[in-house]
């Protein structure tokens, strides 16, 4: 590992969160909840941190391998969401570190499962913070600091990749400094396009940021015990859902409808396949859900805003979906599993992937009957190598031990099968809610501090998609180059 | 500038990153997955699988918008086609690279059909140039500015020279026979300096010097090094370079011997070059060398396909006392090594077309402001020399040098008017339409402007 350079990159991201807290620190002025020396303690900590590694190391040379570059981001993941979680622990809002940790790790991976008890208790910058860490984690730290600091190193195409989601990255623009600021610009625009809708719709300012931050980053903490049904408006709910789904396509997308080319957005096959999953578990659930409720449009509102809440794996809720038949919960888990879009801010397992090992194996079924035929797998209109299908497939392997290994894990502290198992499924796809003990209703305090931190891994190798996370514990990538 | 390379190869790959260094959006087109995997890792650019004919991988690559396509496949067919359609898509400017010599007689034909823009054929690139260093058999290379009239050359400074371990300011005050050149960059090591009066040459360091084209040549001859002028050469390898160098040394009445290991190739180029010695053998094997009188020769170039080969001999030429020896080698990052074991003139392929095809694309770049006329890469591109033509009504016109601010990893070094060349001092000035040359460890200079200001 080249240290000097890994050091003096997570001494600028640092520098760059705290920045990042002002926005926090400035609410918490304007509301007097008592929070605002936890924030300026924190800032001057992080600042200080951040700079000495970040203006002191002169790296010799400034290549970044592939391996650095997934070091950084497992890396900086980790100590953004450290130093993330030190207002929470310093305003007495949250007062141990690991519910702090898992607090803060939820926030940036855009989870959204919470320890509180009570949400509404919280200082309002803390609350702000907590939802505003969705909004910098939906698009990524290391991509944001790509934008603002072009010339950071010659090669940035890792730290992208490292942190986007997706089997392939593609740039949208020849330079990754250009794409990345792209990203962020639609990004903002979207947000702000939401943040609009839910002021029209009647909400208060800081109600509509906190919402707009968790929708945009799919994250999911709101600031009510209730979630989105504290506001009874079913105009927001329908906003919210929508735009829910919208932060679940690849931004890709949007760009290319900016340009007004149609072709990449007809092709696509992924978000046709999304949406077409969206359609297919809202219609059976609300037909499912539609004797429990007075009539149609009702069953639908709650049958799309929760099945949109799990795709995009954002994990507002406006009602207690545990309590509805066991095929309407099935049908949750199963887009639960699958995720949404590559490119997009939501987790998960992306569609994308599902849609190649579904090809793959239909491909491999095929071979067996007809064992002379060559065939290749098509997607989106091009041809895949075959390496990228083997990845694919030690991917979903590595994927389901992770699963696997977090629900036997949990089992210690969760009282059920179903307990232990979604919320292993729901913290590694970065939804927010599951099943049994920790359904919407419920939260994820009553686990131990050993549980509340293997959670908190399975979040980050969720949102960075297991390698980067992974690569940390292998000696390999410590040793000096 | 939008640019889009296609073929991600050797050259299309250092092209791609020297273009990407000097801040264009570089976008590449390849049709291999290893390739696009390998570079996209240390490369800033757009890339794209596909091929360079197809209209819609060239849309998707958003050729219609492209400033500049350069086509640099293996193919010359495939380059020709990939200019032609991505022109006909819309982008505004095309550059192919063709190498088959079937194609070469009927270029410009072929140039004005096909709306090629300009057509880089790097082997014949490579022969001209090292035609143009063996007529200068003194310097490791020689670059040329001012249409001619200016000359960079350098020279590795032997223990004996007078120019070492003087200060610059006192150079001329202690060898008072000596002509004055301007001595514009050094390289020690792996470093490249831009030297102030204060500093002193070591004996090992490549100089580089500067003038007009006789006090140059008087220069060298003061140094010792300006030996008569090459009548013999041995070839070694007939391919594309070998044959084009025979070419052009046989119209210069220079004496050529050429080795080549195939007999029907050999049998092909005694047809093409009446006029040569062809040689069937291993060039590789010292005792053909030595045979065919390796030791008589003026000097010897070794263009073999093999870069090992061609240093091997060239070591061994060297040690048998040949006055010039140019090797072929496309290891540019060796050539520091090289130099250090007595091979001072490398030349490869790679870097010769890609001067060539930089040197288009900057002056495309700058058009509209102050132009680059000629630029040359030193030292595989860590220092620049470059010539400017002076911009009317610029700040930095009708001022003395002394009362200007040059930028500290910069040199002015020639400046060209009506003719006259002048190695300019603290009270001269740069007036409108001078041709002024300038030396930069800063790269990406696109006009005089960034270099001098007030």
């Amino acid at each position: 590992m080249n240290y000097r350079l890994v050091f003096r990159l997570l001494g600028r991201l640092l520098m760059m969160e705290g920045a990042l807290m002002c926005p926090s620190l400035l609410v918490a002025f304007l509301h007097h909840g008592g929070d605002a020396p936890a924030f300026i303690f924190t800032i001057a900590l992080t600042l200080v941190c951040g700079a000495l590694p970040g203006f002191l190391l002169h790296p010799k040379r400034d290549d970044l391998t592939a391996r650095d570059g997934m070091a950084v981001a497992g890396l900086s993941w980790l100590l953004l969401s450290f130093f993330g979680a030190l207002p929470f622990v310093f305003s007495g809002a949250i007062p141990h570190l690991h519910d702090a940790l898992f607090e803060s790790v939820s926030g940036f991976t855009t989870t959204g499962s919470t320890i509180l008890r009570d949400i509404e208790g919280l200082p309002r910058g803390i609350l702000f913070w907590r939802s505003f860490t969705h909004w910098i984690g939906g698009m990524g730290v290391l991509v944001f600091t790509l934008a603002v600091l072009p010339r950071l190193s010659g090669r940035t195409a890792h730290l992208a990749r490292a942190e986007s989601p997706g089997p392939t990255f593609s740039k949208l623009l020849p330079k990754m400094g250009d794409t990345a600021k792209m990203l962020y610009a639609l990004y903002f625009a979207l947000s702000l396009a939401e943040c609009a809708c839910l002021l029209l719709a009647g909400m208060n300012v800081y109600d509509a940021l906190i919402h707009t931050f968790g929708t945009a980053g799919t994250g999911g903490f709101s600031n009510y015990n209730l979630s989105v049904a504290a506001f009874h408006s079913p105009l927001i709910e329908w906003i919210i859902a929508c735009f829910m789904l919208l932060f679940g396509i690849n931004f890709a997308i949007y760009f290319h409808a900016l340009r007004r080319e149609g072709g990449p957005i007809l092709h696509s096959e992924e978000m046709w396949a999304y949406l077409g999953l969206v359609l297919l578990a809202t219609g059976a659930i609300t037909a499912t859900i539609l004797p429990r409720y007075p009539d149609f449009f009702t069953a639908l509102r709650y049958g799309f805003f929760q099945t949109a809440s799990v795709i995009s794996t954002t994990g507002f809720s406006t009602t207690d979906f545990n309590i509805w038949p066991l095929f309407a919960r099935c049908m949750l888990l199963l887009v639960m599993c699958t995720g949404a879009c590559a490119g997009s801010t939501a987790g998960g397992f992306k569609i994308s992937r599902v849609l190649l090992l579904v090809k793959s194996a239909y491909r491999d079924l095929e071979h067996t009957l007809l064992p002379r035929k060559v065939s290749v797998v098509r997607f989106e209109g091009k041809s895949v190598p075959e390496s990228t299908l083997t990845q694919l497939g030690v991917y979903l392997f590595i994927y389901l031990c992770l699963f696997l290994a977090g629900g036997i894990l949990l089992s210690f502290d969760a009282g059920d099968l179903t307990t232990s198992f979604t919320a292993s499924l729901t913290c590694l796809s970065n939804v927010g809610p599951g099943l049994g003990q920790v359904g919407p209703a419920e939260n994820f305090a009553f686990f131990s501090p050993v549980s509340k931190l293997i959670l908190s891994l399975l979040m980050l190798a969720g949102r960075l998609e297991i390698y980067p996370v992974l690569i940390l514990f292998s000696p390999t990538v410590w040793k000096k180059n | 500038m939008r640019i889009l390379v296609i073929g991600g190869g050797k050259m299309g790959a250092s092209l791609a990153q020297s273009l990407i260094n000097e801040g264009h959006d570089v976008t590449v087109i390849d049709r291999s997955d290893t390739v696009i995997q390998r570079s996209q890792d240390t490369m800033d650019a757009m890339f794209i699988k596909g091929s360079g004919v197809s209209v819609d991988t060239l849309r998707e690559a958003d050729a219609p918008h492209a400033d500049i396509v350069i086509a640099a496949t293996m193919g010359d067919e495939i380059n020709m086609l990939s200019c032609l359609t991505a022109k006909r898509l819309g982008a505004q400017y095309a550059i192919a690279r063709i190498r088959d010599p079937e194609y070469l007689s009927a270029l410009p034909f072929l140039q004005k059909e096909l709306s090629i823009d300009y057509a880089i054929n790097p082997e014949r690139a490579t022969a001209r140039e090292i035609s143009r260093m063996l007529r200068f058999p003194y310097a490791g290379t020689v670059e040329t500015f001012a249409r001619g009239r200016v000359e960079m050359a350098d020279f590795r400074a032997a223990e004996d020279d007078p120019v070492v371990g003087v200060p610059l300011r006192e150079m001329y005050k202690k060898n008072k026979h000596l002509p004055q050149v301007l001595f514009c960059a050094v390289e020690r090591g792996d470093e490249i300096i831009i030297p102030k009066g204060d500093f002193v040459i070591k004996a090992g360091d490549r100089v580089h010097v500067v003038s007009d084209v006789k006090t140059i040549t008087q220069f060298f001859e003061a140094l010792n090094k300006g030996a008569s002028a090459i009548k013999s050469v041995m070839i070694m390898g007939g391919g594309r370079i070998g044959y084009y160098l025979a070419n052009m040394l046989l119209g210069m009445k220079i004496k050529v011997s050429l080795i080549e290991i195939n007999p029907e190739r050999a049998r092909r180029l005694s047809e093409l070059l009446p006029g040569a010695t062809i040689i069937q053998g291993d060039g590789t094997d010292q005792e053909l060398l030595e045979s065919e009188g390796l030791s008589d020769v003026h000097a010897f170039v070794p263009l073999s396909g093999r870069d090992e080969e061609n240093l091997m001999a060239g070591f061994y030429a060297v040690q048998r006392g040949v006055k010039k020896v140019i090797v072929k080698s496309n290891r540019e990052n060796y050539s520091a090594l090289m130099h250090n074991m007595g091979l001072d003139s490398i030349i490869s392929t790679k870097a010769v077309a890609c001067n060539s095809i930089l040197r288009t694309v900057r002056t495309r770049a700058s058009r509209s402001t102050a132009t680059v006329e000629r630029m040359y890469r030193l030292m595989d591109g860590k220092a620049e020399a470059l010539e400017f033509i002076a911009d009317p009504g610029a700040p930095y016109t009708h001022v003395p040098l002394k009362n200007l601010n040059v930028h500290k990893d910069a040199l002015i070094a020639v400046i060209v008017r009506d003719g006259q060349v002048q190695v300019p001092f603290g009270n001269d000035t740069i007036e409108a339409g001078d041709h002024v040359v300038a030396i930069s460890r800063r790269t990406g200079i696109s006009e005089l402007g960034q270099i001098v200001h007030r």
